[in-house]
């Protein structure tokens, strides 16, 4: 009797899950886009004879429906969630979760990525910037794993190494280091970046190397208060959603911000990236080539160029008082030898502020 | 298709329950070949044609076979039908093999076919020639019906990983099977616990390998840690994939053996060897072992009767030096136990057996899993601090702390500990009224966490594909 109880059970359940799912599965109409991943979803693939015999069909089937499968994000917390709290596992596709904060492993130190990032800065240098600039400074952003990492007993990669690396390497360059002035509660809990509200310490320490003066009136607003960041859709936590802050007075308000690419003029605070794929683009747009900044409410003529990757887009509002003109060059996206035709760099101050996600992983740096 | 895929899930089982059990029993055989085709081509879309060819002659000749007036045709009907089949798998599996070795003891440079391995043909060929040499040994009539002959080569749930199914085990209930509930409920919990097995804990141990092959860091313990999760992964995954094709066989009215039964729990590699992949083990007693003579032979024809069953075994694994190396390794260590060390495990303490046994099983699984024979050693060099590495890192020390529970749980599930537990309680009044409904919601739960490790587009091979 028990038994049989337990079989009816078992078939009951099994079935209402697998055909449940599955008939959903078939009638559910394809979404587009993956919001929490923010990548497009895979459509049902053509079905020919062609793709058939090449098994192309097959192949993209099977991504179609896990991508497309019913309550998917759900599902994928119950993978994440499985893995931290049932398996015990510290880590779930390469985060880990401890303190409230997502983080990514990233280690050990790649000396050849460093080797090559220090490779494309030589060349900037040569080729703009020798005789010309009137100062270079360089700061590495630590990753958040540097604070978060050690203390819940993850693998940390050797930050002391690495700014090592750029303070003895990078000749022609003021090492600024930034480490000590920062936690990590100065990032987003799941996303990869740091907190614009957070950074005046180390925009002062910068501007300090420059010889600029920082802004003494900024005030703070919310952006957004539905932000989640990248990390919360790649660990499929459930997150609840964070609030994007800002800086501003009426001199960044009054700035214009010309953006190369698509030769449109805007401000310093994109609000349509807000609703975007990835709403940290409201810093500066984004990951643009070049961005040239005019700051109309400055005293002199100060030309700042800024080397920078997606955390120099929240930084680089903070050190704009003294400069008149700001340039920004994102080199993943353009190919160092074309910046002459854009940049002037005759007299200017130099800022490269890198992430150590991306030093260590520098291959993105266009040749 | 693998099982452990949504396409299988939730699009192909769905449909091929649906048409099998609405089917009248006449035409179910006709649904279950159907779907078994359409299961194949799913990854295989011109190999299928191979299949086809491989079970008209295979049927044909068996009926020439019958009809043959006298033994010598039988047995010539025979021959040529084994041959043709071994010719087919000899051609796609080991042709490369043989021309890189040719090439290297030549010093020629004959090109490599680079023909891809049609998906399970080492399974379908060994379960074609044992239903070949059946009926020429007369264990069984050969079938007249090709469409119920078809449905036991293609039959999905054991096509491309086993277990060997003989045709002899199953010919009765491919004629006529009964299909029960307690058939199906029991069909559905042993594909959901392989199901579990495969998704939950080998797929986990199989990352932990891949990590330790791309980690910059090797160290000592980072390499018994890798070997120990390799030999967690490949139990989970081919135990749990033979779970699921028992499982799927029940549902649909079949019985088939069981092809694992805890062998980490052997005492010996003899009893080992009893426990892991039956199926392939009575496959060569049967029809390799025993018509060598076996071991009512001399001494030096039992020794290699031995080696050369351990060779084909080694072999049959994968076209390559270090397969036929990690199969004469475990012939040295029965022909080892046989004639001298079983006195001595007899009397043994149980954990020194199981020590002896794992430790052996972990070098030979590290073997296997070599990029080839060069990688084995290295690997097994690295092991014993032959390569001067350090003993253990930071990362090492990582995945050991982040995969402890993983490999408590492991060992722990490798062993019928739990289920005598479960048994146990099941015995009493009210535990046996909690199974009832806890089993019930365990494997709810093991279809809704598989579904969430598919749907996340996690790492899912399947080591047993390449055979």
């Amino acid at each position: 009797m028990k038994k049989k109880t337990e079989y009816i059970y078992t078939v009951i359940v099994a079935a209402v899950l697998i055909f449940g799912l599955s008939f959903w599965a078939v009638l559910k109409p394809a979404d587009d886009f993956s919001e929490s991943e923010r990548r497009p979803l895979e459509k049902l693939p053509e079905l020919s004879v062609k793709t058939l015999l090449n098994g192309d069909f097959m192949e993209n089937f099977e991504d179609y429906t896990n991508d497309q499968f019913p309550m998917r994000d759900t599902f994928r917390s119950v993978k994440a969630l499985a893995q931290y709290y049932l398996f015990g596992l510290k880590d779930n596709n390469g985060l880990y979760y401890a303190d409230g904060q997502i983080a990514m492993l990233d280690f050990p130190l790649d000396e050849e990525s460093l080797d090559y990032a220090k490779e494309r800065f030589d060349y900037l240098y040569e080729t703009y910037m020798k005789n010309k600039v009137n100062k270079v400074v360089f700061s590495m952003v630590p990753d958040k794993g540097f604070y978060l990492g050690e203390e819940n007993g993850y693998p940390v990669m050797d930050y002391a190494a690495m700014e090592e690396y750029f303070e003895e390497n990078l000749d022609f360059a003021e090492y600024v280091s930034i480490t000590d002035l920062l936690d990590k509660d100065d990032y987003y809990a799941a996303d990869t970046h740091w907190q614009q509200q957070s950074i005046t310490a180390p925009a002062e320490k910068i501007l300090g190397a420059l010889g600029a003066r920082p802004f003494d009136d900024l005030s703070e607003e919310t952006a957004t208060e539905n932000f989640h960041g990248v990390y919360y859709g790649q660990s499929a936590l459930p997150l609840a959603p964070e609030k994007i802050t800002y800086l501003r007075n009426e001199e960044l308000d009054s700035m214009t911000v010309m953006n190369y690419e698509t030769g449109k003029t805007g401000g310093i605070y994109d609000f349509g990236k807000l609703e975007g794929k990835d709403p940290y683009e409201f810093y500066l747009s984004g990951s643009v080539s070049i961005l040239e900044v005019s700051n109309p409410n400055a005293e002199g003529d100060r030309h700042l160029i800024i080397f920078r990757d997606s955390f120099g887009s929240s930084i680089a509002p903070l050190l704009m008082r003294d400069y008149a003109k700001i340039t920004l060059i994102d080199t993943r996206y353009i190919i160092p030898a074309t910046i002459g035709n854009y940049v002037d760099f005759e007299g200017a101050d130099v800022l490269m502020i890198y992430s150590s996600l991306v030093l260590n992983d520098s291959y993105l740096f266009k040749k | 298709m693998l099982f452990s895929s949504i396409p299988f899930l939730y699009y192909f089982l769905p449909a091929v329950l649906l048409c099998y059990f609405a089917a009248p029993k006449k035409l179910k055989n006709g649904v279950l070949f159907a779907f078994s085709l359409i299961f194949y081509a799913w990854g295989e879309p011109v190999y299928v044609f191979l299949m086809a060819a491989s079970i008209t002659f295979a049927w044909g000749f068996a009926l020439l076979m019958e009809k043959a007036k006298t033994q010598k045709a039988r047995k010539i009907f025979m021959i040529i039908s084994v041959v043709i089949s071994f010719s087919f798998l000899a051609y796609f599996k080991y042709a490369d093999f043989f021309i890189s070795n040719f090439n290297a003891a030549t010093g020629l440079s004959v090109p490599l076919l680079k023909i891809a391995l049609p998906v399970g043909i080492s399974f379908y060929t060994f379960q074609i020639a044992s239903y070949t040499i059946d009926v020429y040994r007369g264990d069984t009539k050969a079938n007249k019906n090709i469409l119920d002959f078809g449905t036991y080569v293609v039959l999905f749930p054991q096509l491309i990983a086993g277990p060997i199914v003989r045709y002899v085990d199953i010919a009765e209930m491919l004629k006529s099977r009964t299909h029960t509930f307690e058939k199906v409920a029991y069909g559905v919990q042993r594909f959901c616990l392989g199901l579990g097995k495969k998704v939950l804990f080998a797929n986990a141990f199989g990352e932990l390998c891949s990590i330790f092959r791309e980690s910059s860091e090797q160290t000592v313990l980072f390499y018994w840690i890798y070997a120990a999760a390799f030999m967690l992964q490949i139990y989970f995954d081919f135990s749990g994939y033979s779970d699921m094709a028992i499982g799927l066989g029940s549902i649909f009215g079949f019985k088939f053996l069981e092809n694992f039964d805890f062998p980490y729990v052997s005492k010996s590699i003899t009893e080992f060897w009893r426990r892991w992949h039956m199926s392939l083990g009575s496959w060569f007693r049967d029809y390799v072992y025993i018509p060598l003579g076996g071991n009512r032979v001399s001494k030096p024809r039992f020794l290699f009767n031995i080696f050369v069953v351990w060779f084909l075994t080694g072999f049959w694994h994968g076209a390559d030096w270090q397969f036929i190396v990690w199969g004469l390794f475990y012939g040295t260590l029965l022909v080892i136990e046989k004639m001298w060390l079983k006195k001595y495990l007899d009397k043994a303490p149980a954990f020194l057996c199981h020590v002896y046994v794992l430790f052996f099983t972990a070098i030979g699984f590290v073997i296997f899993n070599s990029v080839n024979i060069g990688g084995a050693f290295a690997d097994l060099g690295a092991m014993f601090g032959f390569a001067g590495l350090p003993l253990f890192g930071e990362e090492t020390l990582y995945y050991l702390r982040s995969y402890a529970l993983m490999f408590i749980a492991g060992a722990l599930l490798a062993t019928p500990v739990i289920k005598n537990l479960l048994k146990k309680v099941n015995a009493t009044k009210t535990g046996g009224k909690i199974i009832a409904f806890a089993k019930p919601l365990g494997f709810a739960a093991v279809i809704i966490m598989v579904t969430g490790y598919l749907a996340d587009g996690s790492f899912n091979p399947f080591l047993y594909f390449r055979f």
